[in-house]
Order: C-alpha cells, then sequence, then structure tokens
C-alpha cells in the first residue's frame, strides 16, 4: 500500500471543477514534483491534503487512514507538514518562537507548568528551543533566530517557512512554490537544501513549482496537471517528452 | 533570582503608588500599611479619596491585563468584559452575604473570589464555545450582546437587588491586596504568554491558517484563553464588589467594557506593559484633572481628557507601548 493514496479524488465548487479524479500514489522517502499550468488546480491539491477543503468525490489516505473530514491541525498532527505559495509566517513572533510554535502538539507542558515555571517547563522549553535551533541552522539562518519573522528578507521568510514546516517533524513535506521569487543562486541553494533535507530525513516530499531546471534536477517523479486532470505521470524525461505536457506548456502545433 | 524579580515588581508597584500618592497631595505612605487588614488603617494615612482611586486602579489593571490575553495576544475582538465582572461581582458579593455573613474576612475573600471566578470562567466557557466561530467584529457584537444579557439577568433578580442594587456588602478589599492581586495577575498572564499556550495564541493572531497548519487547534485555544480571562474578570468584580460595598448593574454596561478595550488600545495592543500603562492613564488622568478644575474655575475635565485620548490616538495609533514591552514584562 502507498504511503498516500490520493484515490479518484475531484473538488467541485460550483459548476467549477478545480481537480477531476486526480489519483496519486506517493511511496515513502521519495521527492515528488507536482508541476502544471496556472490555475491547473496544483495548490487545491494540497488545499486537499491538508484539510482545508473537503473533496466532493474521492478518498484521501494516509498510511491506509482517511484524511477526509479531518481538521486541518489533525491532519498536521498526523505528519503533515506544509508551505505556503504566499508566505503565511508568523510575522511579529522572531524566527525562534515561529519554529517553536510548530512543536506546540508535541509538547506537553500544562498552564500550572507555564504560570509556576515549574521544572518541566523549563525542561520542555529547552529541549524545544535547541530543537528549533537546529532546524534553524539545517536551514541556514540561525543567525536571524531572535529577528521578527516580518523583517527577513524574501528568501528567508521561504527558508523559515520550511523550517517551520519540518518542527512538525513532519512525514510528508508539501512545499508550495519554495523557489518563488528568489534569484538564481538562492534557488540553487534551495534546490541543495530541499534534496539534502529529504535525504537525511528520509521524508516524502511533494513539490509544486514553476521552476523547471529545479522540478527536473530533483524530482524523482513528476506529476503533472492540467485543468484539473492528471495527464502525466513518470520521470523528468518521460515527462519532457510526453505530447500532451508539451501542448499544455506550448500549445498545438496547427 | 526568579524571587527577587517579583519582589522587584511589587516594590515597583509601591513605588508607583507612592509617587501617585504624592503627586496627588496625599499623607506619607508607610510602606508596613500591608500587614493590616482592615481598610480603616489604611484610610487613616491616606486620604479615602486617593485610596479609593489607587483601588480603582489595582482593579482596572487586572481587567485591562486579563483583555490583552483575549485582544492582544490571541486577537480576539472582544466587547463583554464588564459582563464576566458583573458576574464575579454579584458572585462574590451573594456567597460572602448569604453563606458566609459571619467567616473571617480572609475566609470571605477567598472563597468569595474563587467563586467568582469559576462561575465566570464557567459562563465564559459556554459564552466561547457558542460564540468563537465567529471572527472580528461579529464576535464583538455577540460578546457585547451577552454582556448586556448578563447585565439584564442580574438586573431582574431580586435576590441581589434588582434595579435598587446590593447594599452593604462587607469591605474588606485593600490597596494591598489589589496591587498584590494586580502583580499576580501580572505574572500569570506573562508567564502563559511566554509559554507554549502563549506562543501559539500569537500564531493564531498572526495567521490562523498558518497555525492550523502547524497542528494547533484554534477553536481550543480560543476558549482557553477565552475561560482564562473571564476568570481574572471574575475576580476583578469580586474585589470590586468589596471595595465600594455597594454594586448596581449601572457599572457594568457596554461603557465599562470600552473603557477596558480603551485601556488596551491606548496603552498599545499586543503589549502587557501597554495594557498597565492604559489603565494607569485612564484610572489617574480624570481623577488627576479634577485639580485643573479647582485652578481654571470652570469645567475643562471632560474635555481635557477627550483631547487627551484623541491626540493618543492621532499621534501614536499603535498605542503609547506599540509593539514593545518594559524590560521587566519582555519574554526574553
Amino acid at each position: 500500500m502507498a504511503f498516500l493514496e490520493i484515490d479518484n479524488m475531484s473538488l467541485e465548487f460550483g459548476g467549477v471543477k478545480a481537480c477531476q479524479n486526480v489519483t496519486m500514489k506517493l511511496e515513502p522517502g521519495i521527492l515528488y514534483g507536482l508541476i502544471g499550468p496556472n490555475g491547473a488546480g496544483k495548490s487545491t491539491i494540497f488545499n486537499v491534503l491538508t484539510g482545508i477543503y473537503p473533496p466532493t468525490h474521492g478518498d484521501v489516505k494516509l498510511s491506509g487512514e482517511s484524511l477526509v473530514g479531518k481538521k486541518p491541525f489533525e491532519i498536521a498532527q498526523k505528519g503533515i507538514g506544509r508551505t505556503f505559495q504566499n508566505i503565511r509566517l508568523f510575522k511579529e513572533l522572531t524566527v525562534l518562537e515561529n519554529v517553536m510554535s510548530a512543536f506546540y502538539s508535541s509538547s506537553h507542558t500544562s498552564i500550572v507548568d507555564m504560570v509556576f515555571e515549574t521544572k518541566k517547563f523549563h525542561a520542555e522549553e529547552e529541549e524545544v528551543r535547541i530543537k528549533s535551533m537546529e532546524l534553524l541552522k539545517v536551514m541556514g539562518i540561525e543567525d536571524l533566530a531572535l529577528v521578527p519573522a516580518g523583517g527577513l528578507p524574501y528568501g528567508k521568510q521561504r527558508k523559515l517557512e520550511i523550517a517551520r514546516a519540518l518542527g512538525l517533524n513532519p512525514k510528508l513535506l508539501l512545499l508550495d512554490e519554495p523557489a518563488a521569487g528568489l534569484n538564481p543562486t538562492e534557488t540553487r541553494e534551495l534546490t541543495d537544501l530541499i534534496r539534502k533535507i529529504q535525504k537525511e530525513r528520509n521524508i516524502t516530499v511533494l513539490l509544486i513549482e514553476h521552476d523547471m531546471g529545479l522540478v527536473m534536477k530533483i524530482c524523482e517523479k513528476i506529476y503533472v496537471l492540467v485543468q484539473g486532470q492528471l495527464v502525466c505521470e513518470g520521470t523528468a524525461d518521460i515527462v519532457q517528452n510526453d505530447k500532451r505536457v508539451i501542448e499544455a506548456y506550448l500549445g498545438v502545433d496547427e | 533570582m526568579k524571587m527577587n524579580k517579583t519582589l522587584l515588581i511589587i516594590l515597583a508597584f509601591f513605588v508607583a503608588a507612592l509617587a501617585l500618592n504624592f503627586v496627588m497631595g496625599g499623607f506619607a505612605f508607610d510602606m508596613s500599611l500591608l500587614m493590616y487588614a482592615k481598610p480603616t488603617r489604611w484610610q487613616a494615612l491616606i486620604s479615602p479619596y486617593y485610596y479609593a482611586v489607587l483601588v480603582i486602579l489595582g482593579i482596572n489593571i487586572v481587567l485591562s491585563v486579563s483583555l490583552a490575553l483575549l485582544n492582544g495576544f490571541t486577537g480576539l475582538f472582544t466587547m463583554g468584559h464588564a459582563g464576566f465582572m458583573a458576574i464575579g461581582a454579584y458572585t462574590s458579593a451573594s456567597i460572602v452575604m448569604f453563606l458566609l455573613p459571619t467567616a473571617p474576612f480572609f475566609v470571605q475573600m477567598l472563597v468569595g473570589s474563587l467563586a467568582a471566578g469559576t462561575i465566570a470562567a464557567l459562563i465564559g466557557f459556554l459564552i466561547g464555545v457558542s460564540s468563537l466561530r465567529l471572527n472580528g467584529d461579529y464576535l464583538g457584537m455577540v460578546t457585547l450582546g451577552f454582556s448586556e444579557i448578563i447585565r439584564i439577568v442580574l438586573l431582574n433578580i431580586d435576590a441581589v437587588g434588582g434595579a435598587r442594587g446590593m447594599t452593604d456588602i462587607p469591605q474588606y478589599t485593600n490597596l494591598g491586596s489589589v496591587m498584590l492581586l494586580a502583580v499576580i495577575v501580572v505574572i500569570v498572564i506573562k508567564r502563559i504568554r511566554d509559554g507554549r499556550l502563549g506562543r501559539a495564541m500569537l500564531a493564531i493572531k498572526e495567521n490562523e491558517m498558518a497555525a492550523n497548519m502547524m497542528g494547533i487547534n484554534p477553536l481550543s485555544i480560543k476558549v482557553k484563553a477565552f475561560v482564562i480571562s473571564s476568570f481574572i474578570a471574575g475576580v476583578a468584580g469580586s474585589f470590586f464588589a468589596h471595595s465600594e460595598g455597594y454594586l448596581s448593574t449601572q457599572t457594568f454596561t457596554f461603557v465599562k467594557s470600552f473603557e477596558v478595550i480603551a485601556m488596551n488600545v491606548i496603552g498599545g495592543l499586543g503589549s502587557l506593559s501597554g495594557a498597565i500603562l492604559g489603565a494607569g492613564i485612564l484610572t489617574v488622568l480624570p481623577e488627576a484633572l479634577r485639580k485643573v478644575q479647582d485652578i481654571t474655575g470652570i469645567d475643562l475635565r471632560m474635555i481635557i481628557y477627550a483631547l487627551t485620548m484623541i491626540l493618543i490616538m492621532i499621534l501614536r495609533p499603535q498605542g503609547l507601548m506599540g509593539n514593545r514591552e518594559w524590560k521587566w514584562l519582555s519574554s526574553k
């Protein structure tokens, strides 16, 4: 059985069919790419996976357990972390606090512990702080730990979002256009980082990206979505030579 | 180290109280007064007027700080704080007068304020669960409505005096206990803010969707904030009931709720220090301006008061403290 199964999933908003009969099977520990023209429904698939929209038809299963009807925070607790296309950081919180907030559901100090600042409170805070700092180090932004997140340059905000999502200790990481708005150097750096994180932590990554260089370089398997329908799946070679993919991106030769 | 900090805070409050007393022309303020329970002893040294202002100041700090947890940290715009204060005040007064009329004052005080907080928290929980699915202004309207319902219900219960109000409530609240309560509440709220619960609250305020994606259950955190805040407002109500010895539902109209919101806004939404500062300004300023009236001979008090508020809103729309905190209240 696949690790994450999207089974014949459709999502409709009134008459608009955002996703139609999408079927995907993700195996653990592999880096997947999800590409497609603007408005193809890529982010919508992320929103279905994370419980923001319930699918109209079909099912989504994580390790055999259906995610349909679960609340977004419950799905997050089950180990699906994500970043957003339009960055959604906690801007007034510091960089470190942003990452620490992702440890909320995995820590246990009660209000009483907080009010009396018990040993348990200090121990857990320290543990979360150390883990968060490690994640910041992985992303190379540990020297900015005490800066408000809203004050970071754009590229670093993208990195912080990934660090925060990793704080959940996810089994599946959904990255929504992580390289959008980055310059070529930053993109290259991020590409290496994503691959490194994925290999070291052995997590499944599903990546939406318009930077084809990045996608073709690191994705082991690529899904192509066009107007809400999957038209092609396979390695970079297969996808690049698929007629329907070329059609969708470049149009038809009359 | 921790003990020192707490002591320092208490000391700071007394220095502030002393300075205030001096500025307002009261009598010398003796630290040893903390030891006395009976308000009469205090009042022998400070004139009753300044004494009453300081007590109200303490209660307002407690109210303002508890609202900061909702408004400032969790981002919930509620307009019903006076309702929870009313529940606390009437609960405490009823329990002390009907159930514990002869008990020693500290028993009355402890049972009264704890019961006040508990009942207020319980009702806060019920209101919270039923209204927290709303956001923004809608939540404000609903909480305003609930607060008025509470007030009207209390107004129509004859056992607590109805429209006549409740009289002869034992007056055991004194300056020491109010200031101590204020210090405790400030420390408790600060520690909640700095713990994982506070981080979750701030996360929800900043971006509810992202908080959701981080495994934080927004509704549960909001309800927690609501319950804690209404508990504290209830305790503040209890102290208020036993300071003046008289309760009327007229005290707990939405004007009171707005006053507490104004304290938060003037001081700076999202800043604990701001909530304290705002409470200080909104309590002391109208009283201090009475002196101005003596000098000028005409009543400029409310005009100056209103102008000050308007000027603060124009010149510092983010509030006097903005997002900053005094050093002893900052999270680092």
